[in-house]
């Protein structure tokens, strides 16, 4: 069941209702229930791999309680500093033990979901036979963000970060979540339980905020991502050698434009959803092409799980044995780049699983190396850059931020060019055109119009897209569009609603000879 | 002590010590890459291990957090 199906519109309002019609104590299992059922739907079967990991993360968090528990206890006997240094490390290597343990095995059953259809081909090449088994192996649903985010309570509990939770059903519904199991966000236990724990009373205002931004993701959904989806999937299934290079650069910079529509706007649709039913989703997105830098585009884009791997892979390696004896080892050496080197190595850690998380070709590991080595270069280099900046007397200003974000573009949009090609070589192929073939003058005749969208699509999508500038210009100066739009006399209020939902009934691609296309994260 | 976290700060993030809220991580003023910086020359100067578990946003929300964390390290 997709978020944007009218299936899924009746759901919600059912367990809308339900939710508020029933006692404030047992809110949660109405929750729980709608997540099973939505999760239920979408697999079409039991959710197998969902309760392995919901019993898994059950049953280490309880060890880990008990765990340090007797720890307390136990420091509570010793004597002196050194009997207690003792007695934690004893038991941080049991803690330790299970811990890998359970991430062994549920990165394991990531792993195994996520890859085995590769596995295939070389299976078939050295036994002669295709392995049934494995073809039939289908990936449950949201497991790559179900899989982290239970990950991260189970560090998290033995961090002492977040209190370990006694009720399975509580965390089966963490995991589940119906708004944000299929694409996140990631969420954190501790903040995720306070809210289901609390009672929730209607507001009228609140599911009145939660419908508006539900629409608008809407709206970034069907009126702009999927609308240059037509564009994009056309130009790029096309022979390279066929098309000019302006054409790829155009496709390419709307293809970097529609990931951001279509992922912002599942983001949106789901944190309006759940806006509606008093829980509060951390946000994912904050205008990322603002950014000046790679880094900060990075801060603002798929925030939670930036902060994930920052989290639970990067300081985790840092502050780990061996992070350590690497990082006093090149700090004795001096002051120079060596000094970098730990957050070098963790930086490429973290992008070299994140390249994986994405997708299983090559295209994404280069795609995650390629972000490691630039956020790599940029750290040791950063002195040298100042250095320039104040030689040549540049200043701060408009100019220099929009120079910076420009320079953001372009690193992004190399990037973009490598994930949307199916196959290295085509990606060669379409760097080549940019340089051989460029052909500018393309863009402005009718070859543009050839590749699925017509002059009134792309007329569309740049009022659209205006549309879309202005609401976040207004949000870049911090204000709350929503309540911008609240506070203007009721003909203009009514007039901006309308004319979304007008927007989005009348421009929107679906029906007919189209099928709203799935999202895009849901396949990572 | 204080004294010598400000030097540490001054050195890897200045903007750290005119900072007023209470979120430096989220609000982009103290990145990864200054945290672990940070860290490092903090175990340092005063001989102190500070865990992941204490690497959250947190104890870095703003210099006051950072002299309260290693406080609290020293006393243990």
């Amino acid at each position: 069941m997709q978020l944007i199906s009218y299936t899924f519109v009746i759901f919600w309002m059912l367990v809308f209702a339900l939710y508020y019609l029933v006692p404030k104590k047992v809110q949660w299992y109405v929750l729980l229930g709608a997540s099973v059922l939505f999760y239920m739907i979408g697999l079409r079967g039991i959710p197998v791999g969902l309760f392995l990991t919901g019993l898994t993360t059950y049953g280490c968090g309880i060890y880990l309680g008990r765990k340090l528990s007797q720890e307390k206890e136990a420091l509570k006997q010793c004597a002196g500093k050194e009997e207690k240094r003792a007695v934690k490390a004893a038991f941080q290597k049991k803690r330790k033990r299970v811990q890998i343990l359970y991430i062994v095995f549920n990165l394991g059953l990531l792993v195994f979901y996520k890859y085995a259809v590769l596995a295939v081909p070389v299976m078939e090449r050295y036994t002669g036979s295709r392995p049934d088994f494995l073809t039939r192996v289908i990936m449950p649903l949201g497991i790559s963000f179900y899989t982290l985010t239970a990950i991260g309570y189970i560090v998290d509990a033995g961090r002492e970060n977040c209190a370990v939770e006694s009720s399975f059903l509580k965390v089966l519904l963490f995991l589940a979540y119906f708004p944000s199991v299929t694409q996140g966000p990631f969420t954190r236990f501790k903040q995720m339980r306070e809210q289901f724990e609390q009672e929730h009373v209607f507001q009228y205002e609140r599911m009145l905020r939660g419908v508006q931004r539900f629409v608008w993701g809407a709206f970034k959904k069907l009126v702009i991502a999927d609308r240059i989806g037509i564009f994009v999937d056309q130009v790029y299934g096309v022979e390279a050698a066929s098309v000019p290079g302006s054409i790829f650069a155009c496709a390419t910079a709307l293809y970097m434009l529609q990931l951001y529509a279509d992922f912002s706007g599942y983001i949106d649709m789901a944190a309006g959803v759940s806006e509606t039913l008093d829980i509060t989703l951390p946000d994912n997105f904050k205008r990322p092409y603002f950014a000046g830098s790679v880094a900060e585009f990075w801060r603002r884009w798929h925030i939670t799980l930036g902060g994930w791997f920052k989290d639970y892979v990067m300081f985790s390696f840092v502050m780990s044995g061996i992070g350590r004896k690497i990082g006093k080892a090149c700090r004795n050496k001096g002051n120079g780049p060596g000094r970098h080197a730990v957050p070098i190595i963790g930086t490429m850690l973290v992008w070299f699983f994140t390249g994986l998380w994405h997708g299983r070709t090559i295209n994404y590991m280069l795609w995650g190396l390629y972000y490691g080595v630039i956020m790599s270069i940029s750290l040791i280099m950063e002195p040298a850059f100042a250095g320039w900046k104040a030689k040549l007397h540049i200043k701060e200003g408009r100019g220099w931020a929009l120079f910076c974000m420009a320079r953001t573009w372009m690193i992004v949009f190399a990037a973009d060019v490598l994930i949307r090609s199916e196959s290295l070589a085509k990606a060669g192929s379409i760097f080549v055109s940019f340089v051989t073939r460029l052909q500018p003058g393309r863009l402005l005749s009718s070859a543009v119009t050839a590749y699925g969208l017509s002059r009134y699509d792309f007329i569309l999508l740049f009022f659209a897209l205006l549309i879309w500038l202005s609401v976040s210009l207004l949000e870049e100066r911090g204000l709350d569009v929503r309540s911008v739009i609240a506070d203007r006399p009721v003909v203009v209020r009514w007039f901006c609603y309308y004319g979304i939902v007008l927007l989005l009934l009348i421009t929107g691609i679906y029906g007919g000879s189209y099928d709203t296309a799935a999202f895009m994260y849901q396949s990572f | 002590m204080e004294e010598k976290i400000l030097e540490i700060l001054e050195e890897h993030c200045e903007e750290a010590l005119d900072y007023e809220g209470d979120s430096m991580m989220e609000d982009g003023v103290i990145d990864s890459f200054t945290v672990i910086n940070v860290v490092s020359d903090l175990e340092d100067e005063f001989d102190i291990e500070i865990d992941a578990k204490y690497v959250v946003a947190e104890n870095f929300r703003n210099k006051e957090a950072i002299i309260a964390l290693v406080q609290k390290l020293l006393e243990e």
